[in-house]
């Protein structure tokens, strides 16, 4: 079991020797990063049972943090994370301490962090001078990373952000189950079934929801920054409810049951538009009718259904 | 004194639930809490774990005021309820659910060092003391056998010893027990029993509302009894119970005078 988990990642590792078509393996890249935030959502949604709408707010804040930090202050994209990463965490523990203060639970959590996401959407979308505006800015650098016995090099080129957005996943994949599976996972476990008797068990459940909404936002943040470094350009929509729903889309195709379930939903929604080529509309339909099914037909995902996994305290 | 209740209300709306209510628990006994329907025998455990905030009055835990705090607070503080109708983590297995109830003996252990043991190549809650402590608790409350089954599959005499398995997870100085035999079967109530002598002999304080007398004279070292969210009555539970106000309580003004 051991052996088979870690499989479709050293297949994942090894598939640029054998497959040397940059369109398939960009395809790759844009899973994998978009599969960090749909780990990273899957946190606080699917093991501790509250639906955020703010987590394309906190990937997009994660994007522009990074890169206003890197033109404005001319540090390397590293450091630039540090920021983008506090800000993060500062706009989180507002927003979160906001909602979990209330008790809102259920849609009224998702409707208040809506909210929020979109008075974020609209900060960057009209404070100009700074962001551009619907323009959008452009990301020229690109992160340096320096390792031994290859000294430094610009990572640039499709491999190099093949195995740069891999390293991101799979640090993603490894905090959530780090969290997962230590005490903070079981707590979460205890909100999303039971808060009543959380409670009584002494688990202050306002503290571990700020902290899984805190750490699944990060993460998101991380993924933004890697996002708009790759892509080179950053916009406004980056915050957008259609970037939330398609996240939460992932998550609910790949399967909340598990860590890496939305990784494979991430696969699907973002290679299906290549593979079938259709008119934007239509697309839209398509995803509709899949999700649709999905949730009619395998309420656990792809994932779920296959591995018939379930979430573990 | 271990806990001291003075004057205890609370209202909802225009109904008083308590009206001033006081007693007190010292340590080392078993106090029951008699009281027909509605009497306002759970209320009372719910003001004093924290669910709802009293209207007015006093709580008095080791000489420290607890009233109104929230109920995790008064988790770690060390006094813990059980629910009348069991509440479980159904998703989750017997021993999930007791492990997920080891939240305040690994934070009392630990303290920050639980962040330390989030290390990959620590694991706290794998700590042996913890497992064999969850262990202990499962074969106590004779969940061993079933460890591994959903909460959901369990009997309701097996929900409400889970419910108590995890109270006792809690390591409480005081555990507040909503009705633990209602519902029971005899054999159960014997198993319940020999859990509660156990508890007590580990120095746990007792704190039990029941509507089975018998087995509530049988336990308690003092007793109250309510009505209408007033104490009518305290003293030995037989006394108690022999108590004419009691009496008409429970059965009518017939009865009482008879």
């Amino acid at each position: 079991m051991t052996a088979l988990r870690w499989l479709p990642w050293a297949a994942l590792a090894l598939l640029p020797l054998v497959l040397h078509s940059n369109f398939i393996l960009t395809i790759f890249i844009f899973s994998f990063i978009l599969g960090m935030t749909a780990v990273s959502f899957n946190l606080v949604f699917g093991f501790t049972g509250q639906l955020s709408m703010f987590h394309a707010a906190a990937f997009g804040i994660g994007a522009y943090t990074t890169y206003l930090s890197v033109s404005l202050w001319h540090v390397s994209f590293w450091i630039a994370l540090l920021p983008a990463s506090a800000l993060t965490v500062a706009i989180s523990l507002v927003v979160g301490a906001i909602c979990f203060k209330f008790k809102l639970k259920a849609f009224y959590f998702a409707v208040v962090t809506l909210a929020f996401s979109e008075l974020a959407r609209l900060v960057v979308l009209n404070w100009n001078n700074v962001t551009n505006g619907t323009l959008g800015l452009m990301v020229l650098d690109k992160p340096v990373l320096w390792l031994p016995g290859a000294g430094s090099f610009k990572i640039d080129g499709t491999t190099a952000w093949y195995y740069f957005s891999l390293v991101g996943l799979m640090l993603t994949v490894l905090v959530c189950a780090i969290v997962l599976r230590s005490w903070i996972g079981r707590c979460f476990a205890a909100i999303r079934l039971n808060e009543d008797l959380a409670q009584t068990l002494g688990i202050d459940i306002f503290r571990y929801k700020l902290l899984s909404f805190t750490i699944a936002n990060i993460l998101a943040a991380l993924a933004g920054s890697l996002y708009a470094f790759y892509t080179g350009y950053i916009e406004p929509s980056y915050l957008s409810i259609a970037q939330s729903l398609d996240i939460i889309a992932m998550v609910l195709l790949g399967g909340r049951t598990s860590i890496v379930g939305p990784i494979v939903g991430a696969f699907v929604l973002t290679g299906l538009p290549h593979v079938i080529e259709l008119s934007a509309e239509m697309r839209a339909m398509l995803y509709g009718l899949i999700l649709i099914l999905t949730i009619l037909l395998m309420p656990n995902g792809i994932l779920g259904t296959l591995v018939g996994r379930r979430r573990a305290a | 004194m271990l806990l001291e209740v003075i004057g205890l209300t609370r209202r909802f709306g225009g109904l008083a639930a308590l009206s001033e209510v006081s007693f007190e628990v010292a340590s080392g006994e078993i106090l029951g809490i008699f009281g027909p329907n509605g009497s306002g025998k759970t209320t009372l455990l719910n003001v004093i774990s924290g669910i709802f905030p009293p209207s007015a009055g006093m709580i008095r835990w080791k000489g420290h005021r607890i009233e109104g705090r929230k109920p995790h607070h008064i988790a770690a503080a060390g006094i813990v309820k059980t629910f009348q109708n069991p509440q479980l983590f159904l998703e989750l297995t017997i021993h999930e659910n007791v492990a997920i109830a080891s939240h305040l003996r690994l934070k009392r252990q630990f303290g920050a060092r639980r962040f330390a043991e989030l290390l990959p190549w620590r694991n706290a809650a794998r700590h042996p003391e913890i497992a064999a402590r969850i262990d202990h608790v499962l074969a106590l409350c004779r969940l061993d056998d079933v460890r591994d089954q959903f909460a959901a599959s369990l009997s309701y005499g097996q929900e409400k010893m889970l419910g108590v398995a995890m109270a006792m997870m809690c390591e409480p100085e005081l555990l507040l027990l909503d009705e633990p035999a209602s519902g029971l079967g005899e054999d159960e109530i014997g198993n319940l029993e020999a859990v509660l002598r156990d508890l007590r002999a580990a120095a746990t304080n007792l704190c039990i509302i029941d509507h089975k007398v018998d087995f509530l004279g049988r336990i308690a070292d003092r007793a109250i009894a309510l009505q209408q969210g007033i104490k009518i009555a305290e003293g030995t539970p037989d006394a108690v119970l022999r108590d004419p106000r009691v009496i008409e309580a429970y059965l009518g003004r017939q009865h009482a005078r008879a």
